[in-house]
């Protein structure tokens, strides 16, 4: 069952929402942090009207957006429960919602955030009524139209709906086993736990439910009516719905009349409650009775509109046919192309996007990265209108500006200085390692490291752990010569730990760190040897070294100039470490050689997630450097 | 027909004619409402001081721009967009402006409205905000909400310190870089340190000394950090100069945010919460609007 649904805006605030069962804050928070924010979870494409999901903590969240009027409809059940139904309801609900205040919310978006949604309760009702109704009665025996909105808020004192809550005569307590796990089959849309619906009963008073339970006894466990759901929605809303009965093998019997008057008759012999009970009944759900009936048909019909014009707005949007519309619509297109006010499609935004992904391609950014991040764009544009005097094209750059802003700054700061001062804190020298492909340039950026932290006075070893390449510890100890040199005037302190070659690079470092507590250096910088991400053995010692050296921080120097390549790179080495454990950033070296085209930052971030923390931009010590976020985006799209 | 025969329209206009006369009246009486009329009709709507809601994500920016609009806190998530709404200085605050006003007076109303603007507190999407800070046209007053119960950790008080740190050394940059000799128009800080209600919180003034605590330690590690890549990426010439990187006062010493006070940036800490138990408390911050406007 739907434990919440929601209705809020990008900006934060919930216009409308409905609790069944409360679920924190946070759990929407994380939907938006990772989906829309961080996009660390890329939702599927909707499509066929399924909407994409999110799990957290054993909740599953369906969601939509009407992107114009920045809304974002968030479904909230538990991931246990099998809701088919979801994905027809955040349609529903999407039209009804912005059929109902869609120019509200248009007309009053300066300068306000209220809006009215008393009034959507009725609807929101209705809908759960009818798509539950139409699954649930697809496989119960029920007199009754089941509303599990009823339950739930019987069983769980949030008591939304109490009028709906006394017709509620749940038969399932037959199968009263406790597990509500729902059957693979798919054809049981909702798979109602049974404890709750024996909570639930108690409340409209135990003679009418143990009477119920006898009833249902009787009419043995429902046989599970295979529920295409679409085939019995919303039809004959007005006749079935109530007096629906269902034959011996859970068939729907055309006769209204008949069964109802039995059930009837049955009440109210039974006892006064039954009787008021059937009154409301007949209000909440009559069509015989005058005034209820009127309100609820009006309801209903209204409803059944507005869904059907937003349909048909949505239909319109689409290009029109026939030769002399077609041309018409080019030209008036054309026009609103270059004025703005247009509403953009996949279509529109198509031509535009691949001349965007083109000139991305050409930054040296990845195929894939480019692709992402002009679905990124795509995602932001779609149903969004241009606005006055913008072009498709203007919108899309914006757009664009925006998406690699965001892929590039860091969710949280990388102030490497802080850290280390934490970590020592804790009595315990920072450990710090450096990955890469060959050749790239990592000792040369250790070692930059290596000055970058002894101008701050910091003392530190550097290990050499690269036992396979032949002259690579010589090679690091000429750089530690140097730095010994220059650091004299700086004032920090640095050595090598080496044990030359052939040994098991895992142990010298862990060695090494033992060696650097013991001696009193507060930073040790690893130096590995360099592998081929797609080389298996090498690749799979790197778990081992993770666990021994215990790196505080595993960096990963990529270069400037790779190009596709940088996406599986930056992949491999993220996985290389093991369960629970990956790298924390990126050193992108030799960025000076390659002019505007700063690409394989794009592609390796979003590869993995994972920060740029230094770039390398030229030859000496002193040539290190923090990300700019402004300037690379903005020689990405010059 | 010159102007000085008989029957002139010039002579007319002087002549006691009861024409003349009817004329005059009318052009007294709907002159003044004219230009009354015109001048407010131009005047109100784009001018209204707008306070910017700054801060962490959770800290509850949000849920007091709700607050303030309704009265009443909603219920609110995690913003990718900025907003901004109007509200009005709630009664039993006096704009600072319209002291020697009586309620009711349209003058006084008037100098009640203000907006409100908010913006998104994750790391990813700062940069509405900062943008806000580099042409701060309307902004009467900046508005730095700190959630009081996430600065007794750490991590917590971390990251409000360093975008505090930031923040401050903006509206910093933008006084010292001032072309006009007089300085732009000051921007007060107001460290809103909400979420008293919670048990955890720390009391306003604690917040207040641990926040200018943190922002030395950030002050210093800045200045020891690596440079931005901006000038070696062959970006913008705006190359960064050790001095303008530096916040507040030179020298070694602790950080206060009473040295913000020379580059016309005073910064203000009331602590406050907009949900709990018994209610919202937001007095303090109220006055400190009020006294903006
Ligand atoms: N206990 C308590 N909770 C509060 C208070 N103010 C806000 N909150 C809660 O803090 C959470 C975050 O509040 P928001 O206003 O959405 O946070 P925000 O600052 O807008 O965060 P971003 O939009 O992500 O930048 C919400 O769940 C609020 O209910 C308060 O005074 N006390
Ligand atoms: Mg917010």
């Amino acid at each position: 069952m739907l434990d919440t649904f929601e209705i809020l805006t990008t900006s934060g605030v919930v216009l409308w929402s409905r609790t069944y069962v409360p679920v924190g804050a946070n759990i929407i928070n994380s939907l938006i942090r990772d989906v829309f924010i961080e996009e660390r979870i890329i939702p599927q494409q909707e499509d066929a009207g399924y909407h994409p999901t999110y799990r957290k903590e054993g909740y599953t969240l369906k969601w939509t957006q009407a992107k114009d009027l920045g809304l974002i409809f968030v479904a909230v059940y538990q991931s246990l429960v099998h809701l088919t139904w979801i994905d027809k309801l955040l349609d529903n609900v999407r039209a009804l919602f912005t059929g109902l205040y869609g120019e509200q919310l248009n007309s009053n978006r300066s300068n306000s955030s209220t809006l009215d949604t008393q009034k959507f309760n009725p609807y929101f009702d209705r809908q759960i009524q009818d798509l539950e109704g139409t699954s649930d009665e697809s496989l119960n025996v029920k007199l009754t139209p089941p509303s599990s909105s009823g339950n739930d808020s019987a069983e769980e004192s949030a008591p939304t709906l109490p009028v709906l809550q006394k017709p509620q005569r749940p038969l399932y307590d037959t199968s009263a086993d406790s597990t509500p796990v729902p059957t693979p089959d798919t054809s049981r849309p909702t798979t109602p736990a049974p404890s709750h619906l024996l909570t639930g009963k108690a409340k409209p008073g135990a003679k009418l439910s143990r009477r119920d339970r006898k009833k249902a006894a009787g009419f043995g466990s429902a046989p599970a009516s295979s529920g295409d759901e679409a085939s019995v929605k919303r039809k004959g809303k007005s006749s079935t719905k109530k007096n629906r009965t269902w034959g011996e093998f859970g068939a729907e019997e055309e006769d209204p009349s008949v069964v109802l008057d039995y059930s009837q008759a049955d009440l109210k012999g039974d006892a006064p409650e039954a009787e008021a009970l059937e009154e409301i009944k007949q209000e909440t759900w009559g069509r015989k009775t005058g005034k209820g009936q009127f309100v609820l048909k009006d309801l209903d019909e209204e409803m059944d509109a507005i869904i059907a014009e937003q349909n048909a707005k949505k239909e319109s949007s689409a290009p029109s046919s026939g030769l002399v519309g077609s041309s018409l619509g080019a030209i008036g297109g054309l026009f609103r192309n270059v004025v703005g006010g247009k509403t953009l499609t996949k279509e529109d935004l198509a031509k535009s996007l691949r001349g965007m992904e083109d000139h991305l391609l050409k930054k040296n950014v990845a195929r894939e990265a480019a692709v992402r991040l002009c679905e990124s764009v795509e995602r932001d544009l779609t149903g969004l209108k241009t606005s006055s005097f913008t072009t498709v094209e203007s919108t899309i750059r914006t757009s664009m500006e925006k998406a690699l802003t965001k892929i590039l700054t860091p969710t949280s700061s990388l102030d490497l200085l802080r850290e280390i001062q934490t970590v020592n804190a804790s009595g315990r020298p920072y450990v710090l390692s450096i990955v890469g492909v060959n050749g790239v340039g990592k000792s040369t950026n250790l070692s930059k490291i290596a000055f970058f932290l002894l101008q701050n006075h910091h003392r530190v070893l550097i290990a050499a752990a690269d036992t396979f390449r032949s002259g690579a510890v010589e090679q690091l100890g000429v750089h530690v010569r140097n730095l010994k040199e220059l650091s004299h005037r700086e004032g920090g302190e640095v050595d090598i730990f080496q044990k030359g070659y052939g040994k098991d690079a895992a142990n010298i470092a862990a060695d090494a760190v033992q060696y650097a507590a013991k001696n009193n250096f507060n930073v040790v910088l690893i130096d590995t040897a360099g592998r081929r991400h797609n080389d298996q053995r090498l690749m799979s010692s790197l778990e081992k070294f993770a666990k021994l050296a215990k790196p505080d921080k595993i960096l990963m120097v990529g270069e400037a100039l790779v190009g596709t390549d940088s996406v599986a790179q930056a992949r491999n080495f993220n996985a290389s470490f093991g369960p629970g454990r990956g790298l924390d950033g990126f050193v992108i070296s030799k960025c000076d050689t390659v002019g505007d085209m700063v690409g394989t930052l794009v592609s390796m971030v979003h590869a993995t997630g994972i920060p740029v923390v230094f770039l390398g931009t030229g030859q000496h010590y002193a040539d290190l450097r923090g990300l700019n976020v402004g300037t690379v985006t903005r020689l990405l799209m010059s | 027909m010159a102007w000085h025969d008989e029957d002139s329209w010039l002579t007319a206009a002087f002549a006691p004619k009861l024409s003349t006369i009817a004329i005059t009246l009318l052009l007294v009486m709907l002159l003044p409402i004219a230009l009354h009329q015109f001048i407010y009709r131009v005047q109100t709507p784009t001018a209204l001081p707008t306070f910017l809601l700054i801060g962490p994500s959770g800290s509850g920016k949000t849920a007091f721009l709700t607050l303030a609009e309704r009265r009443a806190a909603a219920q609110t998530h995690t913003s990718t967009a900025p907003l901004s709404i109007e509200a009005l200085l709630p009664d039993g605050y006096v704009p600072n402006s319209a002291h020697y006003r009586s309620p009711g007076d349209p003058a006084y109303e008037r100098a009640r409205r203000l907006l409100l603007l908010d913006t998104p507190g994750h790391g990813k999407l700062r940069h509405f905000a900062t943008a806000q800070l580099v042409n701060p046209t309307h902004v009467r007053g900046i508005i730095f909400v700190v959630d009081a119960a996430s600065v007794a950790d750490e991590a917590g008080l971390d990251e409000t310190a360093e975008y505090l740190h930031d923040m401050l050394l903006a509206l910093q940059k933008r006084y010292t870089g001032a072309k006009t000799s007089k300085g732009p128009k000051e921007i007060p800080v107001l460290i809103a340190a909400n979420k008293l209600d919670l048990f955890t919180a720390l009391p306003p003034h604690l917040v207040k000394i641990s926040l200018e605590k943190a922002i030395s330690e950030v002050r210093k590690s800045r200045a020891k950090g690596v440079k931005d890549s901006g000038v070696a990426m062959g970006g913008e010439e705006d190359a960064v100069d050790e001095e303008n990187e530096w916040l507040g006062e030179g020298g070694e010493g602790a950080f206060e945010f009473r040295q913000m006070e020379e580059v016309g940036t005073s910064v203000a800490v009331q602590g406050g919460n907009v949900l709990g138990g018994e209610g919202s408390d937001v007095k303090s911050w109220w006055e400190w609007v009020a006294e903006q406007l």
